[in-house]
């Protein structure tokens, strides 16, 4: 039974730029919350958001629009994660065996954005060539495989605010079966005006921070960013003697068809992606020591979550810290997932795990130990990460010392 | 030892006919769907043709309710998903709910919808757009439609991966299948034609007639051609672990026995790479079957129409097959369809699953100027043959190349 590894890490979040910046802040609380400064919110009752400040890019890529892109996300995380798992140069390699598996929730939208604001009479003004390249989503991969010289196969997953993880598991699969020997995973946002529209007017934002658990929470804050993960068999790691930070035990997915934007209001879907998850990864709801949580900070998400929790975790589910770093870099959607991996992959190496900040008032309905406003240090051998997405798209996967 | 995967039901919204009957009646007479794209304004632009959907009633597969807020490729897969359940006689119950995914290709999804509503946003005040104008914009709100009104609720997930997008996810669903994670899963694809869509390929000069030069024909391998034509649809299976449809008594279509993947790179305007990592692609997958290239009886070919894409998978099937290519039959379903991006592959998938099925293989039209740098036997009039194992090709001249197997069920 082949083993699958993580090997590198990348991040890129609102709090902090690089991995060991990015954990500090995390771990310290450092909240990544400040006025929105990419496009003008003057008619919008929310104003704030979870950007990623004071970011330079290292090189300069050709064939690109000017404008705002996540590649530049994706590719300085996958360039640190690269670097981490000692594959900067895969020189030697079968390239053909190295692919690659993002997700995101809108793409490349904000470009076309950034055009069709000056095109609001003809809506095919706002093309030019890089948008017409950047446009279909797969672009995320295919400049990524040529940044890096992947050959692999290689996929976008379209999948909301699981998408992250949904490609988690399909690189799982892939490196399971043995069609491939590492796989460069994770997911890439940046925050489109249309979605920043659209949870407004859903009354989803929260109109200074971001609260999850905490019983007077607003809503999510918006976020951008990226997470990356090199994975790997165990066999190719221990090969050429690569740092280990997890092994990937295994995933669950599962699917409310409940409603479009709605929770199911049990946790049905969530509980049973929870569920395959543990048995996927032949463990049991004893063996966890920390659940990252979805936590967006609705009213709606965090109850029903916690519910599900109580229901998978029985008597133990007041004793696991959970903890949502939503609370400091806001929601990054398609990327959530993923930067939430990179960060149970971190605690477990670190035994550490970040704070839900912004936790004042405790709710009666959700009543689990949720890291208040402070990092613990605290000895983490099994992390459960969770992520729900519009549409009760749910993928819940789960990360062990090895 | 892994699970075999069939297919056991075929959901059709297609230019050429809603539903597989109508859809391979057209294909075997030789009918073209392609005719000038009414749904958009083109007269500034010089490629004017496309394959549009027609005739769909999607209040007889979806009904009445909240049917106003859903787009056109919302309608085309919920329509075809429900096609398909109906023809694998697949009721799903509570016990199906839970053991069945959806599992769908789309390369921009509802993008086009998404902008437009972002369109919206910069012409009035956000605040005052009601959500529901949002209801069906994600990119993925398609599958998420068709997951809560057929109950589906194992998984649902959507890939995107340009023009191998619904390759990819048939390819996807095949794994999971054989790897015990699902007993039924519904794999297809979707895409719809908008202005987005257009625009994209148009100021690449991927569209027929835009080279300034030749007819807007879709005439893959053919020496005249200059460019695809751009086409919308949905196709979906029902594809079913082996025993599970045994144990329903249910009729078999085909097996998909077999997927492989490549990145082509688009960086690199060097041909015989590109002609390699198409011909590793073609190898990977056969080999995933346990099959060799003497096994394959019809290649259902990626061939658009593109100049450079066509020479390339001509050669890459010359290469690999040798001296067999001359004889091996090519047929594709482009010539009469266009190219359907994100849901080329499981139109092709359509066409490959009814030709194992009726002994025929419907013409590749307009192929009438032999191209002799595309040396290929291009099936152009209806053949009568009993081709059991199929080859689909799907290649992206910059991403993935994603090929299938489609074999007669035994």
């Amino acid at each position: 039974m082949p083993r699958i590894v993580v090997t590198g890490l990348g991040l890129v979040i609102a709090n902090g730029i690089g991995v060991k910046n990015a954990w500090d802040a995390l771990m310290n609380g450092k909240d990544g919350t400040a006025e929105l400064k990419s496009f003008d919110t003057t008619q919008y009752k929310v104003h704030r958001a979870c950007e990623v400040k004071d970011f330079k890019l290292d090189t300069v890529f050709e064939n690109e629009t000017t404008a705002n892109t996540i590649h530049k996300y994706t590719y300085t995380a996958a360039k640190e994660a690269l670097k981490d798992s000692g594959l900067s140069d895969i020189t030697g390699y079968d390239r053909e065996r190295f692919g690659i598996a993002i997700g995101t929730l809108a793409g490349e939208l904000p470009p076309f954005e950034y055009l069709l604001r000056k095109a609001t009479e003809d809506k095919a003004n706002g093309f030019d060539m890089g948008v017409a390249l950047t446009y279909p989503p797969s672009s995320i991969t295919t400049l990524l495989s040529e940044d890096f010289g992947f050959e692999g196969p290689n996929m976008v997953s379209l999948n909301a605010c699981s998408s992250g993880n949904h490609a988690i598991a399909w690189a799982f699969d892939l490196l399971y079966e043995g069609k491939v020997d590492v796989m460069l995973v994770g997911g890439g946002e940046l925050i489109p005006q249309t979605e920043f529209t659209h949870f407004h007017n859903l009354k989803a934002l929260a109109p200074e921070k971001c609260q999850p658990f905490d019983r007077n929470r607003k809503g999510l804050v918006i976020g951008e960013g990226a997470g990356i993960m090199v994975m790997e068999t165990l066999d190719f790691a221990s090969k050429r003697n690569a740092g280990v930070y997890a092994e990937l035990k295994g995933y669950g997915m599962s699917c409310d068809g409940h409603h479009m934007t709605a929770p199911h209001p049990e946790g049905a879907g969530a509980i049973k992606a929870m569920l395959n998850a543990l048995s996927a990864a032949k463990i049991t709801y004893e063996d966890v020591d920390y659940i990252n949580a979805h936590g967006t900070g609705t009213p709606l998400n965090d109850v029903m979550e916690t519910l599900a929790i109580k229901s998978v975790f029985k008597e133990r589910a007041k004793e696991i810290p959970v903890s949502s770093i939503k609370s400091m870099i806001g929601h990054t959607m398609g990327a959530a997932s993923a930067i939430e991996s990179v960060v149970s992959c971190l605690a477990i190496k670190n035994s550490a795990i970040p704070p839900t900040i912004h936790y004042e008032t405790p709710d009666p309905e959700c009543d689990l130990d949720y890291v208040p406003n402070g990092g613990r240090e605290i000895n983490v051998n099994c992390v459960l990460n969770n992520s729900f997405a519009f549409g009760g798209n749910n993928v819940t996967n789960i990360f062990s010392r090895l | 030892m892994n699970k075999r995967a069939v297919v056991t039901g075929i959901g059709v919204v297609s230019p050429l006919g809603i539903g597989h009957q109508d859809f391979w009646k057209n294909l075997v007479s030789g009918n073209s769907g392609i005719a000038p794209i009414e749904s958009l304004d083109l007269s500034k632009y010089e490629s004017k043709n496309g394959a549009e959907v027609k005739g769909l009633n999607p209040e007889e597969f979806l009904g009445r309710k909240g049917l106003r807020y859903l787009n056109k490729g919302t309608k085309f897969l919920g329509s075809s998903v429900k096609m398909a359940l109906d023809d694998a006689n697949l009721e799903i119950d509570e016990y199906l709910s839970n053991q069945t995914g959806i599992l769908i290709g789309s390369s921009l999804g509802n993008f086009s919808q998404t902008t437009d509503y972002f369109h919206d946003i910069v012409r009035e005040n956000p605040s005052n757009l009601s959500p529901m104008q949002s209801y069906d914009v994600a990119l993925n709100s398609s599958i998420n439609y068709a997951s809560v009104i057929f109950k589906i609720k194992s998984f649902a997930r959507t890939i995107s991966s340009g023009f191998t997008s619904s390759t990819d996810a048939i390819g996807n669903a095949l794994k999971l299948i054989q790897n015990e994670k699902a007993d039924v899963i519904i794999a297809g694809g979707v895409e719809q034609i908008s202005l987005d869509l257009y625009m994209i390929f148009y100021m690449r000069k991927m569209l027929a007639g835009t080279n300034g030069a030749g007819s807007e024909i879709s005439m893959p391998f053919d020496k005249r051609r200059n460019g695809f034509i751009m086409s919308e649809g949905s196709y979906v299976f029902v594809l079913e672990n082996h025993d599970y449809a045994l144990s329903r008594g249910v009729r078999i279509y085909g097996e998909i026995s077999g997927y492989g993947s490549i990145f082509a790179g688009s960086r690199s305007s060097d041909t015989s790479k590109r002609v390699e990592k198409a011909g590793n692609a073609m190898k990977r997958c056969i080999n995933d079957a346990g099959l060799s290239p003497d096994d394959i009886d019809l290649i259902n070919a990626n061939g658009n129409s593109g100049k450079m894409s066509d020479l390339i998978e001509a050669k890459a099937i010359g290469e690999l097959f040798g001296k067999k290519s001359e004889g091996i039959p090519v047929y594709t379903v482009k010539s009469a369809l266009g190219e359907s991006y994100g849901a080329s592959g499981a139109m092709q998938t359509a066409t490959a699953l009814l030709s194992v099925n009726n002994g025929l293989i419907p013409p590749t039209i307009n192929y009438e100027r032999r191209d002799p740098e595309c040396n290929l036997n291009v099936v152009s009039e209806k053949l009568e043959k009993e081709a059991n194992t199929v080859l689909i090709n799907s290649f992206d001249l910059s991403g993935n190349n994603s090929c299938l197997i489609v074999k007669k069920h035994e």
